[in-house]
């Protein structure tokens, strides 16, 4: 029991103070009947010695990111991550906290949530933050929540074959019982139309939520597709790459009013698809209507700056049923690790990562469609991922060959796109040097000569 | 001591110009921009964060970290928090690369240590709740609840049952109603017991054909084992519902009584409670789910799955919800709670459990001439103590002996929850605290009775701010920074 203080000695001493013979006494209040009467059929117990020795042995099955390299991205992606990330998360004092619900002895994390708070309205254009959710897809899913209880309409919301397909499924989980129409608009080109668009965006609509940008890592036409939203006086949602930022137009400088995010690629590891940080940032005028915990500012009884959870009586342990949202958690550590890596990062150093993502993809994707084997898919203009088609077939073969020669070349898309099955997803991110574009150039060249 | 320049905001920390972080030249021929981004889609200048250097990051967010208490620093007996001590061996082995670096998309042949880690943990989580089937993909425990009751609602929905209530203690969690609105159901109150047991005349009034789930927490948020509760699920069961099982306070019954032997069709897991993932100032945590065999095919997808060729996930599940979240869920907790179970064992985990129980018994019998415990002499793993009186003799609240506490160096405990119980103060030392701190503790709560109202109403005292004004901060939000003009 390496974590107990209790001896027997005290065991002793505590039924003494208690009034009982034994520990069982203490479990009285549970029928005999309802007792499991065998010990748990799982594993015996280890020691650190043998749980290390244990977990190392199962780390080596595995291949991480470094040792075959990474080309794979779709929400979640090998960027890099300063020390002083790690090391500010690793203090104790933050990563062993919890909820500040006792200001008092929580305003080390509380000015960290409204710092990150302040930061992702800088990043996003937007003028409000919560603490953060759960991950970029279940924000997503609140955004729309979020635009169903503030427009009042019940009945249709729509989205487009461009967004993260996993996204749309959590949205699609998340209306199944609410009785309300989601309408995905077909991308065949990659970007939405905002012709297509405007014939499903009604009086009725919610709002329109879409990715900037998107799945397949296009620009969509964003100015035109809010224009569409709000002229039928729905909400305009985007889920954006934080890291796009350094670069692109923010959201709120082109319209829209709520905005989320995958948080991962600021500063926290891949770790197999989480934990992960859920953004979601929005106009003034909607923040009594965000899910989720707001660090807000104050002054304390003597007059000092200070800060606390506000804005409660959204919030289900108080509202319950009646709440915006059921989450009661934030992603507290990963928020910190955000907030550590955009300060650390600043205007330049995010600019020069996005830039360097940007260029290192089209110095990839071009040098990839100059050979015969493959072709880009989408004309439209790309940030840090490509869709690929492989002339020659077989797209999941050619990927383990890649794998078994040390790279993970990309994601088949067969399993959400028909139409898409001859393809892949490939992503630059500003960790790939250009050796590495090479090798696997080199190496799909290779594999796709097999399939000639 | 304390160093208020280095924790002023970031944003008036900043001065132009300087930096944390230098990038390598791209090292690829040299593109104008406008060859590869429309420039209608650029910014004309990147967003404006601060600028900082290294050494100043550290210091602010170092001195920053000195501002909160934690578990690693104090004694947190944070009622239905589960504050126990956060192993560190857990930590380390969590951030090995072949865990932490990799992609939620690589094949199934570079993972198998982790998906073998994944189903094993199924098969643990299944074994510990007496529920066979399990989904690691929730992200909270509120997130759990909602995904079971999806499950649910599927279930109904095949059999051709308009099945639209769930029900729900008055002494439940905010979550349980939250979660039944969010999956579809409209939620319904049954009353508690002045114990807090389930009234049961009260819930076999409200239970009927339209009745889908009734959610209980067992060990209950007063910190009591419902015996009722085989009566409970037979009762519910005799109508057609199912039982959720709220399993926040799992660590009372761990190796001791399983949800799925005492009549629970589906639960959900708070690793970062019951198996000691850290709290992260708020998170993140998990919620994994078991559900009895019925609802198995409604989980949410994918699942790790075994077979001749090794472990991989499975999505193909044609009655399955779909999804809650994206990826997998959030494995470095779960992996936490791997390494947590696998220390322990059989014997171990209901070693906690029993230590669990003996603490929170014996901080109760220290505790209650002070003040008094409605619920009686005895509790689970937490229990809740009462304010009333001393509120009524001399005005002093519960807040205000949890503002005092932090003074001595203690967390304070969860005060005016359960709503059921006057100046609540709900206290839960868990296993990992020792005799000595909990007779510290209950000496302290004593002093601190025994003080001047005036000097407690005015707690905290030794705190960098005490007493915020909360009206304020959401009269008027301020909720981001702002240049001041």
């Amino acid at each position: 029991m390496p974590y107990v203080a209790n001896t027997a000695e005290d065991q002793r001493a505590m039924l003494d103070s208690i009034g009982v013979k034994n520990i069982e006494e203490l479990f009285a209040s549970i029928p005999a009947e309802l007792r499991l009467k065998r010990p748990l059929d799982i594993p015996p117990a280890l020691s650190e010695m043998e749980l290390t020795a244990h977990m190392a042995a199962l780390a080596k099955k595995d291949a991480p990111a470094g040792e075959k390299i990474c080309f794979l991205g779709a929400g979640s992606y090998d960027h890099f991550i300063p020390a002083v990330v790690d090391y500010v998360a690793s203090r104790g004092e933050f990563y062993t906290s919890y909820t500040p619900y006792q200001p008092e002895a929580s305003q080390g994390n509380l000015q960290v949530f409204f710092e990150y708070q302040t930061l992702i309205t800088q990043l996003t254009g937007m003028d409000v933050s919560n603490a953060s959710l759960y991950d970029g897809g279940s924000a997503a899913a609140e955004a729309v929540l979020m635009a169903i209880s503030a427009t009042g309409r019940h009945s249709r919301v729509v989205t487009a074959a461009s967004v993260h397909p996993e996204y749309r499924q959590i949205l699609a989980t998340y209306l199944a019982n609410l009785g309300i129409e989601l309408v995905t608009v077909e991308t065949p080109d990659g970007v939405i139309s905002p012709e297509t668009l405007a014939k499903v965006v009604n009086d009725q609509t919610a709002c329109v939520l879409i990715q900037q940008p998107n799945f397949f890592g296009c620009l969509e036409p964003v100015e035109a597709i809010g224009k569409i939203a709000h002229e039928a006086g729905a909400l305009f949602a985007v889920s954006v790459d934080p890291i796009s930022l350094g670069l692109l137009k923010r959201p709120g400088d082109y319209g829209a009013d709520i905005v989320v995010a995958e948080g991962q690629s600021l500063g926290s590891p891949m770790s197999f698809g989480g934990p992960y940080l859920g953004i979601l940032a929005c106009r003034e005028q909607f923040v009594r209507r965000m899910p989720g915990r707001i660090a807000g500012e104050t002054v304390d009884r003597r007059g000092k700056r200070c800060f606390v959870l506000t804005l409660q009586t959204r919030e289900q342990h108080i509202r319950r049923e009646k709440a915006t949202s059921n989450i009661c958690t934030n992603q507290g550590l990963f928020a910190l690790r955000a907030a550590v890596y955009l300060a650390a990062l600043g205007p330049q150093g995010l600019r020069e990562t996005a830039e360097l993502c940007l260029r290192r993809s089209h110095y990839a994707a071009e040098k990839l469609a100059t050979d015969n084997g493959f072709e880009r898919v989408f004309a439209a203009p790309t940030f840090k991922e490509f869709v690929v088609r492989a002339k020659g077939g077989d797209v999941e073969d050619m990927l383990v060959r890649a794998s078994e020669a040390g790279y993970l070349a990309g994601i088949p898309l067969c399993m959400w796109y028909e139409d898409l099955a001859d393809c892949f997803l490939v992503t630059v991110t500003e960790r790939r040097t250009p050796e590495e574009i090479d090798g696997l150039v080199g190496c799909l060249n290779q594999v796709a000569a097999i399939h000639a | 001591m304390r160093n208020t320049r280095a924790t002023q905001l970031l944003f008036e920390l900043s001065k132009s110009g300087r930096r944390g972080v230098r990038l390598p030249a791209a090292d690829v021929p040299e593109v104008p921009l406008a060859d590869l981004l429309p420039t209608d889609a650029l910014a004309s200048a990147p967003p404006p964060l601060p600028e900082l250097t290294e050494p100043e990051l550290v210091r602010h967010f170092t001195n920053l970290s000195t501002q909160n208490m934690s578990v690693d620093t104090h004694f947190y007996p944070l009622g239905s928090c589960t504050m126990k001590h956060n192993p560190k061996r857990n930590e380390r082995l969590a951030n090995l690369p072949g865990i932490i670096d990799l992609h939620p998309y690589q094949p199934a042949d570079t993972l198998q240590g982790l998906l073998e880690l994944l189903w094993n943990l199924q098969e643990m989580l299944a074994e510990i709740a007496g529920l066979p089937a399990v989904s690691l993909q929730p992200a909270a425990g509120a997130q759990g609840e909602m995904a079971a009751l999806l499950c649910a609602a599927a279930h109904f929905r095949k059999l051709g049952q308009q099945r639209t209530k769930v029900l729900a203690p008055d002494s439940a969690h905010g979550t349980n109603p939250a979660s039944a609105k969010m999956a579809g159901f409209d939620t319904v109150t049954v009353k508690s017991t002045p114990a807090g047991y389930v009234d049961m005349a009260d819930l076999e009034s409200k239970l009927d054909l339209q009745t889908a789930v009734f959610m209980i927490t067992n060990p209950n948020t007063l910190g009591m084992f419902d015996r009722q509760i085989a009566e409970i699920a037979k009762k519910v069961h005799e109508v057609g519902g199912l039982i959720y099982l709220d399993g926040a306070n799992m660590n009372a019954i761990l190796g001791i009584a399983r949800p799925g032997d005492f009549g629970a069709d589906m639960m959900h897991f708070n690793p970062h409670k019951t198996f000691s993932g850290p709290h992260g100032g708020g998170g993140p945590g998990a919620g994994p789910i078991s559900v009895s065999k019925v609802l198995e095919p409604y989980l949410p997808v994918p699942v790790v799955v075994r077979d001749e060729n090794g472990f991989h996930l499975e999505y193909d599940r044609p009655e399955s919800i779909g999804r809650v979240r994206s990826f997998f869920g959030n494995v470095g907790v779960l992996v936490r709670a791997y390494c947590y179970i696998r220390t322990h064992g059989p014997d171990g985990l209901k070693r906690v459990s029993e230590n669990a129980v003996l603490n929170a018994n014996y901080l109760l019998s220290k505790v209650k001439h002070i003040f008094p415990v409605p619920q009686g002499d005895r509790c689970m793993h937490e229990f809740v103590a009462s304010g009333a009186k001393l509120k009524n003799d001399r005005g002093v609240s519960a807040m205000d002996v949890a503002k005092r506490l932090l003074d001595y160096g203690y967390h304070a405990p969860t005060v005016y929850f359960p709503p059921i119980v006057r100046e609540a103060m709900m206290i839960e030392p868990t296993e990992t605290e020792s005799k000595e701190t909990l007779d510290a503790f209950a000496q302290t709560l004593f002093r601190i009775s025994e003080e001047p109202a005036d000097l407690l109403q005015e707690a905290p005292h030794t705190t960098s701010i005490s007493r915020p004004d909360e009206v304020q901060a959401a009269r008027q939000p301020i909720v981001a920074w702002s240049p001041k003009v």
